[in-house]
């Protein structure tokens, strides 16, 4: 199979490149791994607020659909429930619909593959009934399945309160909040307010000394400042917070840096979204965890990126486009995480791993 | 349970299919994945891990951690998480390590 632009991952940033490339002509494949368009924002029901100028706050799993829609008068090929495996020896990219393999030769290809959740270890978290804070709201918006009755959330992120909050509209009990730190990690003050209001108990200072159970999660030793709380739950979800998914880059041979706000290890790029393989691109989280503007806007720059590469932008408008998207991001972004990015893109010629595999 | 209303988005299970865990028959709903349809009709364990033979069930739900593996219709190691249920679907706990070659695949 042959593509002018290979874009992996059809979640939000994928999908905004894709709007940007696909409305001027190119000829654009999105391959997605799971059975529908939008990744993680399918199971979001919270309202986005801070968004590009060109989208109204919504909710977002409207987001999603509003990201798909918009695609659907142009030249778009989807390849969904495939997953990018590997690299041939001639540039291809090695794709496998889970039976076979088959080569597809793009000109450009774009990794928008999002990030993964990190797990927080204790005694026994490995017992079913301990999930990721995304699992569980997939489990609830996506599957509409109740992932359990009784549950304590650990961590307390912008993403902890938005899902403690949807698991307690379908009726679970959430028995509390545990927090490593003294306060509150999320910004958005609405969203504590939101959670305390329910008269949800928020345990600061405090940590998981261990998961109890047979063949299931029944009773988790919270360690207090003063001393050690049991509650008996059948659901632990824990935000481990998220890094980039970074395979497919790996497999193209990029280079990689560090920056612990964006998330740990990440590509190589210059502020086109270019990585150190001039063919590579890429957007979204796997650039760097970031908010839901910034990861629609990454997709719109590393999109005009592409489209000035094969000639469909010309240069001027394309070089007015940048500023103005960049200008949108330095609006919309957190200010640490677009500090971190600015240092990112500062030290592209001069990367920490390069020609090696991390894990 | 299943969410037959969401507060949300509303009425959204239409289409139930039957499946089997263990020889027995449950009930699920077309979009669900394996996964999920388990653990709507209560089962979390879906199977031992090799080595220290714990319990293991769902954790990412996004095919990345591989906690979730099964056997669906003869086949092992499939991610639940990422396989959606479908009418008659014979599903059973990966207990051990697959046989890799089997003379089904000509080795
Ligand atoms: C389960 C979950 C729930 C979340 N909920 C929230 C929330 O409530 N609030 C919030 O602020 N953030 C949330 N997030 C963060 C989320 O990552 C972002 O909101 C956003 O969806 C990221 O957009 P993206 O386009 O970068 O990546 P994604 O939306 O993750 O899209 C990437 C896509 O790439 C596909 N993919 C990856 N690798 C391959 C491959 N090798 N081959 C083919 N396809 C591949 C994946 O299937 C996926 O669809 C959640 C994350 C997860 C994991
Ligand atoms: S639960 Fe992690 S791969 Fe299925």
């Amino acid at each position: 199979m042959e593509t002018e632009v290979l874009i992996i991952g059809g979640g939000p940033a994928g999908l905004t490149a894709a709007f940007e490339m696909a409305s001027r002509g190119l000829e654009v494949t999105i391959i997605d791994e799971s059975f529908s368009l939008g990744g993680q924002l399918c199971q979001q029901t919270q309202l986005i607020r801070a968004l590009p100028s060109a989208y109204q706050p919504m909710a977002g799993f409207k987001l999603a659909n509003k990201l798909t829609e918009q695609l659907k008068d142009f030249s778009v090929r989807y390849l969904l429930g495939h997953r990018v495996i590997g690299l041939y020896a001639d540039g291809s990219i090695g794709v496998t619909d889970e039976k076979d393999v088959f080569p597809v030769k793009a000109k450009k290809i774009l990794v928008a593959t999002g990030a993964a959740e990190n797990a927080i270890s204790f005694p026994k978290w490995t017992l079913p009934g301990v999930i990721t804070i995304g699992a569980a709201q997939t489990l609830v918006n996506r599957d509409f399945v109740m992932p359990g009755k009784e549950a304590l959330i650990v961590g307390s992120s912008d993403f902890a309160l938005d899902v403690a909050y949807q698991l307690m509209e379908v009726g679970v009990n959430i028995k509390g909040i545990i927090e490593k730190s003294a306060v509150v990690n999320a910004r958005d003050k609405e969203k504590v307010n939101q959670v305390e209001k329910k008269g949800i108990p928020f345990y600061f200072n405090s940590y998981v000394k261990e998961a109890k159970g047979n063949g299931e999660v029944e009773a988790i030793d919270i360690q207090l400042q003063n001393g050690i709380l049991t509650e008996t739950v059948d659901l632990v979800c824990i935000d481990g917070s998220r890094s980039p998914i970074l395979d497919s880059f790996y497999q193209l041979g990029c280079s990689f840096g560090y920056q612990e706000v964006l998330g740990g290890w990440i590509p190589q790029y210059n502020k086109h979204f270019q990585t150190d393989q001039k063919n590579v691109f890429l957007a979204g989280n796997a650039a760097g965890i970031s908010n839901h503007a910034a990861l629609l806007l990454t997709g719109m720059i590393s999109g005009i990126s592409i489209c000035e590469e094969l000639k469909v932008l010309n240069r001027d408008a394309f070089k007015e486009l940048t500023l103005s998207y960049w200008r949108e991001l330095e609006n919309l972004e957190n200010k640490d995480a677009w500090q971190a990015r600015i240092r990112h893109i500062e030290k592209f010629s001069a990367p920490l791993l390069k020609d090696q595999f991390i894990s | 349970m299943h969410i037959e209303d969401h507060p949300v988005l509303g009425k959204q299970l239409q289409a139930p299919v039957k499946f089997y865990f263990n020889g027995q028959e449950y009930k699920a709903y077309k979009q669900q994945t394996v996964a999920a349809a388990l653990i709507a009709n209560g089962i979390k364990k879906f199977g031992l891990s090799r080595k220290l033979v714990q319990s293991r069930g769902l954790f990412c739900s996004r095919g990345r951690c591989c906690s979730c593996y099964m056997t669906v219709n003869g086949e092992d190691h499939v991610r639940t998480c990422m396989t959606r249920i479908d009418e008659g679907m014979i599903v059973s706990p990966n207990l051990e390590d697959p046989v890799i070659r089997s003379d089904r695949d000509g080795d």
